[in-house]
């Protein structure tokens, strides 16, 4: 029998996998509850990307994601990768930078530059943020994004010197124009190879004549102007590395990547914009936050240790209470049907769902990313929620039903069910999923036609995916 | 246009018996449609020299699914069939062989099925059935007419080479899923060499493996790896009157020449200039062209993934799939990549 101890841990287990990840599967709430909350979080910060990721066979049967050019086609290759691994934390991390380094694929035509620049964040996302920074700066995809391809030692570019600042590290309010120019300064000569070529084949948007070529990052010296800038009070012959260096030992760069980080795993904050105005939700939170980031040396993974271990992190107040953006609610649905066979064109189709719910994946709307929160919620974005999740759900063969199905019998004791045990039984291998009372009514209403429920039979197997697929559209399926 | 090789600047390895050189490279990019190929997956040489290429393209350029023909002397006569699936169209081309009548067959992965054009391009027949059964099959990868005029068909998820009429008639079929001599992992291209032995690109086995025309284990060649001999998802292959082999190298995007027996010639990571189609393209586009005056094809790299490499440096092989022989014996390799084939020959 369960005790109540155990139902909050299982509670405290869930909502820590549906904000660090996207929301568990029965197997994987098994796992994570074989061990302390916090050696859960240990393992899921340590987790990274898998190996087993089979790139010749998605190369293989899908040919336009070797190439990644097209938008659809690399967003289903981020959404197999999302759907099928065990590193769900690099991933949400991916994301989390996607969203704030946000780069658009339409401007780069070539959608595999922000792919690669995903991989980055893949591999830096979790470690210190200086070398995400360095990185940031050196990826091609950015460089192209905010045209620092155009960044000269005798006539700047100020669009990447002034987003590092504004958006990708202190916010508005804590730098001034002047620092904006000599950060730029900083970044004169960072370009990719063959820079003509490259922007005019961007700027035409062209493929020919054999196709796009990726590019790759190039310093070139004679272009970066040397003479002294003064920058946040600093004077010296910086180059970007020692602009980065001087950011990440702000405290406002501290306390705007702590704020983010609540936006993402906590609670939705204000719009990103309004920061300046508006003290944070939680300041308590962002101090402890910012103090890890200090301690440990910019490290993002002890911020996140910090949070996830964080009473309010944890308080009952912050479970369900964010909306699930668009990518959460489409992979984790994904992952609840099962592993993703290839060929397989459901992550196409997951790709454009995200699309139509308001999130291009690697299509950011602007240099801003997406704002969330309630923005995710419209009519016409719930009602594609609710289609796809019930799509996806469909069939009681599926692997990751037919293990939700098995499990219920396994509960039934080899003893025909009611409607209303049946109807608990699903709401908590869903989640736990805690819905008002007025609609697990309906539930019960709905399912007592079918009677008491039996083990096996094709009959309940499919009362039971009914089950599932009304239970994804209710508001509580909708929020993390 | 002041690009491409010169004397002697193509890669070379250990002199042994005979090296390649590059010839040519027809292709463009025809993802708005035109003149040119589109993510092509398969070719076939006629014996008039006309080239049959089918274009897989991606969910944004569907118009440019089809057949398309061209000559190694960069003349252009179109494209045969379309998106879909009625009857003569296609969603997944992923095959194409040519019977002695020189009627053009096409295998389709995502449709399950082959369709039959005549020489003039029109349908005239289309069959297949999924499943595992004598005459169903599970994804066709490759096609060959053998000497005896049957086709022999990769049946690759169900890891065997199908021996089958012209009209689809079971006749025969070896192979199984494995790693054992005469097993397969996901199998992908098929030749016959001119002394009648059947090769089968072992793809996720990464070897080749030599039969008889019967289908009886004769030898197999490669190890994983990304040495001389190793292969990365072999993708497809030729044999020449020799018995030398020219392999694609699928994932470490290179050709590999080796002898009969097996043994290591030469790499090529690929060669490609201008051809006349891509030539014109920038004549018409003034300021491309002048850009690409100080455009360096070749430079170092910093990344160690050979299809990342691929994909910033134009000259090189991007997923070099297929490999034919014309009837001078010379090397034609497609590029899905690069929407392409570089052609090579003995020097």
């Amino acid at each position: 029998m369960t005790t109540v101890h155990e139902k909050q841990d299982v509670a405290l287990t869930a909502h820590l996998l549906r904000r660090a990840g996207f929301g568990a599967t029965p197997d994987e709430l098994d796992h994570y509850m074989g061990m302390s909350y916090e050696d859960a979080v240990e393992e899921l910060l340590a987790k990274k990307a898998s190996v087993d990721i089979p790139h010749d066979l998605i190369r293989r049967y899908h040919v336009e994601q070797s190439d990644l050019r097209n938008g659809q086609a690399a967003g289903a290759h981020w959404v197999f990768r999302m759907v099928n691994t065990d590193a769900v934390l690099n991933e949400k991390m991916c994301l989390f930078w996607h969203r704030i380094f946000a780069t658009a694929a339409t401007k780069l035509i070539q959608a595999r530059m922000v792919t690669n620049q995903v991989d980055m964040f893949r591999e830096y996302g979790m470690g210190s943020f200086r070398d995400l920074l360095i990185q940031l700066s050196r990826d091609p995809a950015m460089l192209m994004w905010l045209d620092n391809q155009d960044n000269h030692m005798d006539s700047i570019n100020e669009n990447y010197g002034r987003e590092i600042l504004e958006l990708f590290s202190m916010g508005v309010g804590n730098y001034t124009e002047e620092d904006i120019k000599e950060c730029s300064r900083a970044f004169t000569g960072w370009r990719v190879v063959n820079p003509d070529y490259m922007s005019i084949k961007m700027r035409n948007n062209t493929a020919r004549p054999y196709g796009y070529i990726a590019w790759q990052f190039e310093y070139d010296d004679e272009d970066h102007d040397h003479e002294d800038k003064t920058f946040l009070g600093e004077t010296g012959d910086f180059n970007g590395e020692d602009v980065v260096d001087i950011i990440c030992r702000q405290p406002a760069t501290a306390r705007f990547i702590a704020r983010h980080l609540y936006h993402f795993f906590v609670a939705d904050e204000l719009p990103v914009p309004q920061w300046p105005h508006f003290d944070p939700i939680d300041p308590e939170a962002i101090e402890i936050m910012s103090q890890a980031y200090f301690d440990s040396g910019y490290d993002i993974s002890a911020m996140l240790r910090a949070m996830f271990n964080s009473d309010f992190f944890k308080s009952e107040a912050s479970r369900f209470a964010r909306i699930k953006s668009p990518a959460e609610m489409v992979v984790g649905t994904l992952r609840l049907a099962g592993p993703t066979d290839l060929p397989s064109t459901d992550t196409y189709a997951a790709a454009g769902a995200c699309a139509a719910m308001g999130q291009g994946l690697l299509n950011p709307p602007s240099v801003e990313g997406w704002q969330g929160g309630s923005e995710w919620i419209n009519t016409g974005a719930y009602v594609q929620r609710v289609n796809f999740a019930s799509r996806v759900l469909n069939d009681p063969d599926k692997p990751g039903i037919r293990d939700m199905i098995d499990r219920i019998a396994e509960r039934s004791g080899g003893q025909p069910m009611s409607p209303e045990q049946v109807v608990d039984a699903c709401l908590d291998i869903l989640g736990p999923l805690p819905v008002v009372e007025s609609t697990r009514a309906g539930l019960i209403d709905y399912a007592s036609k079918w009677g008491d429920m039996s083990f096996p039979d094709p009959d309940t197997d499919r009362h039971i995916v009914t089950l599932i697929q009304l239970i994804v559209t209710t508001q509580e399926y909708q929020t993390a | 246009m002041g690009e491409g090789w010169g004397e002697g600047e193509y890669p070379m390895t250990t002199q042994t018996k005979f090296q390649l050189k590059p010839v040519t490279t027809v292709g463009f990019v025809a993802d708005q449609g035109g003149r040119g190929f589109h993510l092509p997956t398969d070719f076939v040489i006629r014996s008039d020299g006309r080239i049959f290429v089918a274009s897989r393209s991606n969910t944004t350029a569907l118009d440019i699914v089809g057949i398309q023909m061209a000559t190694i002397d960069h003349e252009f006569f179109g494209q045969i069939g379309g998106y879909g699936s009625a009857p003569g169209q296609m969603i997944w081309p992923s095959a194409l062989a040519m019977d002695r009548d020189e009627n053009l067959y096409l295998g389709d992965d995502f449709l399950q099925r082959i369709t039959v054009y005549d020489r003039e391009g029109k349908v005239q027949t289309t069959w297949g059935t999924k499943g595992t059964a004598d005459g169903e099959f599970d994804g066709v990868s490759g096609l060959l007419f053998d000497q005896d005029d049957n086709m022999l068909l990769v049946d690759h998820r169900n890891h065997r080479i199908q021996k089958l009429t012209k009209d689809g008639q079971f006749l025969d079929k070896w192979g199984s899923h494995g790693d054992g001599d005469g097993q397969f992992n996901l199998p992908w291209g098929i030749t016959q060499a001119p002394d009648g032995h059947i090769y089968v690109a072992d793809w996720r086995n990464d070897r080749i493996q030599k039969f008889t025309s019967d289908g009886e284990f004769v030898a197999k060649f490669g190890t994983s790896g990304d040495g001389d001999g190793q292969f990365n998802r072999p993708s497809g292959l030729a044999v020449d009157s020799e018995g030398n082999m020219y392999v694609a190298d699928w994932m470490n995007q290179r050709i590999q020449v080796l002898d009969p027996e097996g043994g290591f010639i030469q790499k090529i990571r690929g060669n490609a200039i201008l051809g006349a189609w891509a030539v014109e393209y920038l004549e018409a586009n003034a300021d491309e062209l002048e850009a690409r005056s100080k455009f360096v094809p070749i430079f170092d790299t910093d990344t160690e993934d050979p299809g990342e490499t691929s994909a910033r440096i134009e000259p090189y092989f991007w997923d070099p799939i297929r490999v034919a022989l014309d009837d001078q014996e010379r090397v034609y390799i497609l590029e899905t990549g690069r929407h392409r084939f570089q052609v090579y020959e003995k020097a």
